[in-house]
């Protein structure tokens, strides 16, 4: 230290220890964030075993409103963007079926249905995707729904039995729909 | 701005925080007296000091490993959202975490003993807090792409590991020579816990799965548990409108959760040029008993939506799938709140150093201390010029020890200027080098140092910066 003086070298340090920069960050970005998570999960399953069929009189067999909160949830309806539902109707009874969808709003109109003609046994496996949003249907009539109507109609006799094993018809659903957090 | 300080929050939650909390400029730097914090038995070479209230010790400090803030607000033109998505999402483990830390000194003194000079206490009082959040990887995913496609993908809730904590320490500490190559330190703190926030120890798991009945299958298994203690009453306080400083007086000043720790250190001169040291800080509790509130979700279930089977769902025809389903989920992972007291370790720190000076002069750099003028006294290295040597760090975290291994030059000018350059390796960079400076002019002890200085040019693509500076009133004179 003969030569630079020791109170340049303490200055030359503060200074160097405070000078820092940063390049330009721009926050405004965060404005452009999006969180938008797409979930999945199942929403209704109906079982009804061929010999309940038999049993039960009339032709239109069954018929039942489910309360079905999860889209009217305030938190969905308000930040749902679009969405499918996709149905699944296995039919393995010896008999033709007419199965309908209905969603209900809270004063029980009926806001959309979907409806599956499936035949006798052996049959394929029916499966039915439906849009909503931008794409398809309107988002409305997830927001507002409250409740589901399944509806089944017997188109055949109360007597046959399938003889697959535990013959029966399965209803399966599920739904899976783009949701904004941000 | 409140919306985009709650996107910044939801951004970098877990993964904001800092806590590495090295010194390593610090660590055994004899000429400023708040190295006696990092190891109480260091070799001490004045007769007392005093601290200037508040200004004898400012520290903060910041770290990320993974990711800096130029990397998603960097003006680059690219789209944030594929910028998160490559940088973090894609990018970073459940092991990369940010963190922070902040102490500044309220009172910070030291005085030799008159009876007995070998001896030197300390004393003092500090603020310290502190975040530590590990990237919660799974949930990060989950909140932002969600679970569909992607069957049989376990989202692990143990992810979740974030701590923060503000307390304010009260201290008391012994320096002692034992022999003339020996010198040990103890010192005792009283923590008082303002401020406690941690979710740590999670377990469990959200996955999707072919439904056995119904198309699709959503199973939680939970034991998640976040403890806060002195939360309730500071949004309390912000709510009301009351004075929040109060709050912290009154807490910090064991009004809030007690606690206890003890700090550690050696010094040992393997020969006249060579010196080893080491230190333990912090081992220590704290008691949550005051003004805790718990949350836990503990349990586990699955769902394949509302499922009706005939005949058995014709027993009640008034029945509500919907909300029996509900009511299930609820019971089988119930949402709790309790205010159990509970404890909290502090993270221990270790600090072990070798240290070779050399540069040999005629007198002691320190010039009126007259500590090492005999052949007697521990520590020589004030007769030397020059110090080199390596430094080795490490602190428990919740997810395993961190470390951090530093090489250092210390070089003394005359009697009024030291200065030290580490080079230091850790997780969040290798390439930090840091520099410090403690400046003596009369009996005004001014110091200040800096972290991973090559950051410097752009801060904000830095994993790894930290200061520290401060301001002391020393006396050289022996008794």
């Amino acid at each position: 230290m003969k030569y630079i003086p020791i109170s340049v070298l303490a200055i030359l340090f503060c200074t160097g220890i405070f000078s820092s920069c940063a390049e330009k960050q721009d926050f405004d970005q965060l404005d452009n964030f999006d969180i938008i998570p797409t979930a999945e999960a199942s929403i209704l399953y109906v079982e009804t075993p061929e010999y309940i069929i038999n049993q039960l009189n009339g032709v239109n067999f069954y018929s039942q409103i489910f309360n079905f909160d999860a889209f009217s949830e305030e938190f969905v309806a308000d930040n749902v963007l679009d969405g499918v539902i996709t149905y699944e109707v296995e039919n393995t009874t010896s008999k033709p079926l007419d199965i309908t969808f209905e969603f209900l709003d809270e004063a029980g109109n009926v806001l959309d249905s979907e409806n599956f003609m499936v035949n006798a046994a052996p049959t394929a496996i029916l499966t039915r995707e439906i849009a909503y949003g931008p794409a398809g249907r309107s988002l409305d009539i997830i927001r507002n729904t409250s409740a589901i109507r399944v509806s089944a109609t017997n188109l055949g006799d109360n007597i046959s039995v399938s003889s697959l094993p535990s013959p029966a018809i399965f209803l399966r659903s599920s739904a899976k729909f783009r949701i904004r957090l941000k | 701005m409140i919306r985009k300080l709650l996107s910044l929050i939801i951004l970098f939650t877990g993964y904001l925080s800092c806590y590495a909390q090295n010194k390593e400029v610090l660590y055994d730097f004899q000429e400023i007296p708040q190295a006696i914090m990092v190891n109480p038995g260091i070799n001490t070479i004045y007769n007392w000091y005093a601290g200037i209230p508040f200004i004898s010790g400012i520290y903060a400090q910041g770290a990320t490993s993974g990711l800096t803030v130029n990397d998603i607000f960097a003006a680059d033109g690219l789209d944030i959202n594929q910028k998160i998505r490559d940088r973090a999402l894609n990018a970073l483990s459940e092991r990369d975490e940010v963190n922070g830390i902040f102490q500044v000194d309220i009172l910070n003194g030291g005085f030799r003993s008159q009876k007995n000079p070998a001896n030197f206490f300390s004393f003092g009082m500090y603020v310290e807090g502190y975040a530590l959040n590990y990237w919660p990887k799974d949930l990060a995913i989950l909140a932002y792409e969600g679970n569909a496609d992607r069957l049989g993908q376990r989202f692990d809730l143990n992810d979740l590991n974030t701590s923060g904590q503000f307390i304010n320490v009260l201290h008391f500490g012994i320096n002692r020579q034992i022999k003339n190559n020996l010198t040990l330190g103890a010192r005792i703190k009283l923590y008082s816990g303002i401020i406690d926030i941690r979710s740590t120890n999670n377990s469990g798991y959200f996955e999707t799965t072919l439904g056995q009945n119904n198309l699709l299958r959503n199973t939680l298994v939970s034991d998640m548990k976040l403890r806060t203690s002195g939360l309730d009453a500071l949004i309390d306080a912000n709510d009301n409108g009351s004075s929040v400083t109060s709050l912290f007086t009154k807490r910090g000043f064991f009004g809030g959760d007690p606690g206890l720790g003890f700090d550690l250190g050696v010094t040992y001169n393997l020969n006249d040029q060579t010196v080893i040291t080491g230190s333990l800080l912090d081992i220590g509790l704290l008691y949550h008993s005051s003004d805790v509130t718990n949350y836990t979700l503990k349990g586990g279930t699955s769902v394949e939506g509302v499922e009706v089977i005939l005949p058995d769902a014709l027993n009640d025809p008034n029945a509500d799938f919907w909300e029996d389903l509900v009511d299930e989920i609820e019971e089988l992972v119930p949402f709790e709140e309790d205010s159990k007291n509970y404890v909290s370790f502090r993270p221990i720190k270790f600090y072990s150093s070798i240290r070779y000076n050399f540069g040999k002069q005629g007198t002691p750099i320190a010039a009126d201390c007259e500590c090492d003028n005999n052949a007697e006294s521990g520590d020589r290295s004030l007769y030397y010029l020059n110090s080199v040597g390596g430094q080795l760090y490490a602190i428990s975290r919740p997810r395993g020890p961190q470390f951090a291994l530093t090489a250092f030059y210390q070089r003394r000018f005359a009697k009024v200027l030291a200065l030290k350059a580490t080079y230091t390796v850790d997780k969040f960079t290798a390439s930090n080098v840091g520099l410090g400076m403690s400046l003596q002019a009369g009996p005004v002890n001014f110091y200040i140092m800096g972290d991973n200085l090559f950051s410097y040019g752009n801060v904000a693509d830095s994993n790894y910066a930290s200061f520290q500076l401060g301001l002391n009133i020393i006396s050289w004179e022996r008794n």
